[in-house]
């Protein structure tokens, strides 16, 4: 950076004042004023309180290394070490297969749905506005209901296993995935779409010829994103009877086995971060 | 006329840049003098948008040497001396006009200096209040860049350009995306800049017209070779007609 030439300082003027209009600083204060205090009722409603998060040391102590019996509860295993014995291991690997099934079969099989709620739901190819707003509402209704939720409902409907668990996937997913494909179809550039139309293509000609060629990677890229968040769903489904490995979880948490759900934990881990990395290598891959 | 005794402020000798087996830019030579405005013309993908792009170093070159001021630029190396103003203007939209003009003076500043858009030194803001002045843009220095019209935007990146204290302005088709009056007031601005600062133009162009009539030189490129460099003057219809015929061979003898 050295200045070869005469880099001379240029003729200066003073600045003006910033026009500020009244009001700004008055909503400025107000707005602030309104954030802080609901954070102050946050606190508040939530009892948070770090002095209660360390006087409770030992409860940590005996969740990481184990506690004697008492009259009332009996002795537990310490999370640490975990146990690594086939016996924990091996059923541990099945059951992870059966969480990494139900949200891949919950994802795939809700593309159809999910493709018909992003077309009808997207105002890039759906003209008529009261359709429109009931695939807006219905997407919304769906996604608005966590997937352990309608995993609870299908359970009572059909019994405990990965069944109820991978239709309450498909159930939420289709929300999602409608929303986020049919976002990523409105933001498509409408150039080629508006060619085509001129031309005298109809609506559903133009989003099968000009807006879902164009959204064939952000289509992928998303779907790819979803099986890496369904299977984490599929966890949390375990918890509520639908199997897998959140399921062998929830059992080993009940029965103060902390050492064995520590093995499941870090399994897990190993599970997440795998198919983090591989769906973001496929995504990587797909946009080039 | 530009005073041709001296050294040229950029000087441009051999420069070579291929993209895989595609050569885009095949040995070009060029100078610009001091206050001296030089056109470049040439159909697309003739290797003009590459050529500044190397000169200023946001694109490594192969081969060839770059120098300001007689002295030798790395490939790759950003220096002060050279400002780049492009075709999509490049404004940060939700900023004011003079916080984009301030952000000129970022390559002399400490990180801590202007940490953030708000926090400019007071002696930067009123070198950038100068800048806006000369373009005549004084009057919105706290409009943001967004609402500006696209003649007002391309001056105030000029503007930008001027805080940087530049002294090679590089205009990659500076007005190709803007209507034919807003076009003829940044060429005329352009030129000034050139008589009055001393500042050395490079300026791609797509219009044979605007060239004429406001620049020193024009220099034509045909498949990243100076093929044509000559006034304003004695440049032909033929000679214009000879730069852009590459098209038609290539697409099949389309007119």
């Amino acid at each position: 950076m050295s200045a070869t030439m005469d880099a001379r300082p240029g003729r200066r003027l003073p600045v003006p004042p910033r026009p500020r209009t009244v009001g700004s600083l008055a909503t400025m204060a107000v707005v602030i004023a309104v954030v802080v205090g609901l954070h102050v009722v946050a606190v508040h409603e939530t009892q948070f309180s770090l002095t209660e998060l360390v006087s409770g040391w030992r409860g940590i102590w005996h969740f990481l290394f184990g506690a004697p019996a008492t009259a009332t509860i009996k002795a537990s295993a310490g999370a640490l070490p975990p146990d690594l014995s086939w016996h924990i291991v091996g059923p541990g690997l099945y059951q992870c297969l059966v969480t990494f099934s139900m949200g891949l079969l919950g994802t795939t099989l809700s593309i159809p749905f999910a493709l018909a709620l992003a077309y009808l739901g997207a105002r890039t190819t759906s003209k008529n506005i009261v359709v429109y707003q009931l695939a807006r509402g219905l997407m919304s209704f769906l996604r608005s209901v966590p997937a352990f939720v309608w995993g609870l409902i299908y359970v009572t409907a059909v019994g405990l296993g990965a069944f109820p668990g991978v239709l309450a996937i498909i159930t939420h997913n289709m929300g999602v995935m409608g929303k986020l494909w049919s976002e990523a179809m409105e933001e498509t550039d409408r150039g080629p779409l508006e060619a085509l139309r001129s031309a005298g293509a109809s609506s559903a000609q133009t989003a099968t010829h000009a807006v879902l060629p164009s959204v064939i990677p952000q289509f992928t890229s998303l779907f790819l994103y979803r099986v890496d968040v369904n299977v984490r769903d599929s966890l949390t489904l375990g918890v509520v009877g639908a199997g897998g490995i959140g399921f062998v979880l929830t059992q080993a948490i009940q029965e103060f086995q902390f050492n064995v759900m520590m093995t499941y934990v870090l399994m897990v881990m190993v599970m997440v971060i795998a198919l983090d990395l591989l769906s973001a290598w496929l995504r990587r891959r797909i946009a080039q | 006329m530009p005073p041709l005794t001296t050294s040229p402020a950029l000087s441009v000798r051999g420069l070579t840049k291929s993209f895989g087996p595609q050569i885009v830019l095949d040995g070009i030579d060029l100078d610009v003098h001091a206050g001296e405005v030089v056109s470049i013309l040439g159909a697309n993908g003739s290797g003009k948008s590459t050529a500044l792009r190397c000169i200023s170093g946001l694109t490594k070159f192969d081969a060839g040497t770059v120098s300001v001021g007689g002295r030798e630029v790395r490939s790759g190396e950003r220096v002060p001396e050279f400002a780049m103003v492009f075709q999509k203007i490049y404004l940060v939209p939700r900023l004011s006009v003079l916080e984009n003009v301030c952000a000129g003076a970022l390559g002399r500043l400490s990180f801590w200096q202007a940490w953030m858009p708000r926090v400019f030194p007071d002696e930067v803001r009123e070198e950038a209040m100068g800048c806006l002045d000369r373009v005549g843009l004084a009057t919105r220095a706290h409009d943001r860049a967004g609402r500006l019209s696209g003649g007002q935007q391309q001056r105030a990146a000029v503007a930008r350009a001027l805080c940087q204290r530049a002294s090679v302005l590089l205009a990659d088709e500076p007005v190709s995306a803007l209507d034919p009056a807003a076009a003829e007031q940044v060429m005329r601005l352009l030129r000034s800049l050139a008589d009055e600062d001393a500042i050395a133009v490079a300026c791609v162009l797509h219009q044979p017209d605007l060239a004429r009539r406001h620049s020193d030189r024009v220099v034509g490129l045909i498949s990243g070779r100076v093929t044509l460099d000559t006034t304003p003057a004695a440049l032909t219809d033929a000679n214009v007609d000879a730069l852009y015929a590459p098209d038609y061979i290539t697409e099949g003898g389309l007119i």
